[in-house]
């Protein structure tokens, strides 16, 4: 049975010196589902996702990514990992940055579509230091796609990408969650969460609650998830 | 101008240092670093240039000569064998040495007093003390000529390398081509690397299947590209246009001079762990280039340096690589040569060590 988690994080703590980042926290992700980690800056959002790609290891507990025990460097070609802020290569082109990212997850190919897929294709020989800060995420979000992870880690992807495009976004990660890709989102916008099928709230590092949007609502008898979650952040559940 | 906002500015900038006591500690501690070994190289060392004397003179104006040498302050004598001359110029053991011939008193009571002076010549500093201390010792030669007849002092002056027009910048030159490219490659890369981390491109890298041994290769083959064009350029410019003394091979002293490249990028990124920002990685240079420069035997040579100094010299790697590229260009030396093989050991050995160091300080783990 565990093959089909995705991700399973079992009673994981971590502590950076005195600050607690992480407290016993247990999550799992089901494989093709959209799952959001909710919380606000400084709750362990990102700590999580580093410890699924190995870059932070935890002090107790264990994380199983796609049925290995992490750190697995192997296993990192099946994982695109979108960090916060855009790491990219700022003298390289849109096209550039993506098939390097490519190349070194071992994909043949692909960068066509990813650029596609993030509408930047049509830029695709614009130096990454002349791009807005929206396409600049676009084109981070297309390195972390361009080899097909079976697990994708997006911390925080759409600041700063309008609106309109937000939606086109979300309508491509429902595309390949519905197409097998387990995706992994963090977030604090929360028409995003609306579109997640599941959602952890993180505060303090611990897990507040979990489950589907409808669930949350209902849980704290509020009609929007915006009041579910300030009404359960101030209850501490 | 106001002066609650220039002293907002000038309070803002105070506060910042005062939070990074590793720029403070840089402020205070390497000028006293940097002056304290600067005085002690050249107030601690002690040597005049060794000269050695083999007088083989049948009459007594030899003797009367080498005492005067041994009493002139400039230089320190001992006395040796004629025969034995040549190599002890070359194992440095004398930077030069004076043969009477037998027939020197017979000569210069004829009015021709010419000694065979032999130079080992690779350091322009120390030719001047010796040919003068000797000048000076002649004097009381000249008068036991004849009087009333022209006296002829010809001291008979032979290089073993280099020669008469041999300048400092001959001296020099070999030993900054290697330095000028150990410096830039450096800075180079200890600054592309720092990006890499702060950027947060190395944290996109280290959680992708890229070994930590293949970043650090890569790197060093990109950056050892660029050093090698650079490389070149320095060395045809320093050979044609600078026309500085050489020797060597040609390709020798550019295969030294990749040693070197190759080095400084591994020292780069190894160096590059221990900065948080390119403003700390700068900081490197006062701490780690500079009194590598001083120690190297660039400015003093290594076996004038004062005891203590010289042990630090010779574990640096910089010191081997600019023996090495002396060597081949004064001295004409090739691989045969036990002495160029250690300084290209060295410099390679120093290479594993870094590479290795540079891979092991590369964490995937960011905590």
């Amino acid at each position: 049975m565990s093959d089909s988690w995705a991700v399973d994080v079992q009673d994981v703590s971590k502590h950076f010196g005195d600050v607690k980042a992480l407290d016993s926290v247990t999550l799992r992700v089901r494989q093709g589902e959209i799952y959001g980690l909710l919380g606000p800056n400084g709750s362990g959002k990102t700590t999580l996702i580093r410890m699924f790609v190995g870059l932070v290891a935890p002090n107790a507990g264990s994380v199983t990514v796609l049925g290995h025990r992490m750190p697995n460097v192997a296993l990192l070609s099946r994982v695109g990992y979108m960090t916060q802020a855009a790491a990219l290569y700022p003298g390289l082109s849109v096209e550039e940055n993506v098939s390097f990212f490519a190349t070194i997850n071992g994909a043949e190919g692909g960068v066509r579509a990813a650029l596609e897929f993030v509408k930047l294709y049509d830029r695709r020989d614009s130096v990454v230091s002349t791009l807005s800060g929206g396409m600049r995420q676009r084109c981070s979000l297309a390195c972390a796609l361009v080899h097909k992870p079976q697990l994708l880690l997006l911390d925080e992807p759409t600041v700063g990408v309008d609106p309109q495009l937000r939606v086109e976004l979300w309508d491509g990660f429902k595309e390949m969650s519905d197409a097998g890709t387990t995706i992994i989102v963090s977030s604090h916008v929360m028409d995003e969460a609306e579109r997640c099928q599941r959602l952890g709230l993180i505060l303090f590092g611990k897990l507040l609650i979990e489950g589907s949007p409808n669930e949350i609502r209902a849980r704290a008898g509020k009609p929007t998830l915006e009041e579910a979650f300030l009404s359960l952040s101030e209850t501490g559940a | 101008m106001s002066g609650k906002r220039v002293a907002a500015i000038t309070k803002r900038l105070l506060e910042q240092f005062r939070r990074d006591r590793r720029t403070l500690a840089l402020l205070f501690v390497a000028p006293i670093v940097i002056l304290g070994l600067l005085g002690y190289l050249i107030r601690g060392s002690a040597s005049a240039p060794s000269v050695g004397i083999a007088n083989d003179d049948q009459g007594p104006l030899g003797a009367t000569v080498a005492s005067a040498l041994a009493n002139s302050s400039g230089i320190s004598t001992t006395m040796i064998q004629a025969s034995d001359g040549d190599s002890k110029l070359k194992d440095g053991s004398l930077t030069a040495y004076i043969v009477f011939l037998s027939d020197f008193s017979s000569q210069a009571r004829a009015g021709i007093i010419a000694p065979d002076v032999h130079l080992e010549g690779s350091q322009p500093g120390t030719v001047a003390p010796v040919l003068q201390a000797l000048q000076q010792a002649l004097i009381s030669v000249a008068s036991a000529a004849p009087a009333g007849q022209g006296v002829h002092v010809q001291p008979h002056v032979t290089y073993l390398y280099g020669g008469p027009g041999f300048d400092t910048l001959d001296y020099f030159g070999a030993a900054f081509i290697g330095l000028v490219v150990f410096f830039l490659v450096f800075v180079v890369t200890i600054v592309s690397f720092l990006n890499e981390r702060s950027q947060g491109t190395l944290e996109r890298l280290m959680a992708s299947p890229l070994r930590r041994g293949e970043i650090v290769v890569g790197y060093m083959l990109g950056f050892t590209v660029l050093a090698l064009v650079q490389s070149v350029e320095v060395l045809v410019f320093s050979l044609a246009v600078l026309k500085v003394h050489n020797s060597g091979n040609v390709a020798l002293i550019f295969g030294i001079e990749a040693l070197m490249a190759i080095a400084a990028v591994n020292l780069g990124i190894f160096l590059s762990m221990f900065a948080r920002t390119e403003f700390q990685a700068v900081q490197f240079i006062p701490l780690v280039i500079v009194p590598q420069f001083l120690l190297s035997g660039i400015l003093f040579p290594v076996n004038s340096e004062p005891k203590p100094l010289q042990v630090l010299s010779d574990v640096l790697p910089l010191t081997y690589a600019v023996n090495g590229l002396r060597d081949v260009m004064i001295k004409g030396a090739d691989l045969s040569w036990g002495s160029l093989q250690l300084d290209v050991g060295v410099v390679a050995g120093f290479i594993v060590v870094l590479v290795v160091a540079a891979g092991a300080t590369l964490r995937r783990r960011i905590a």
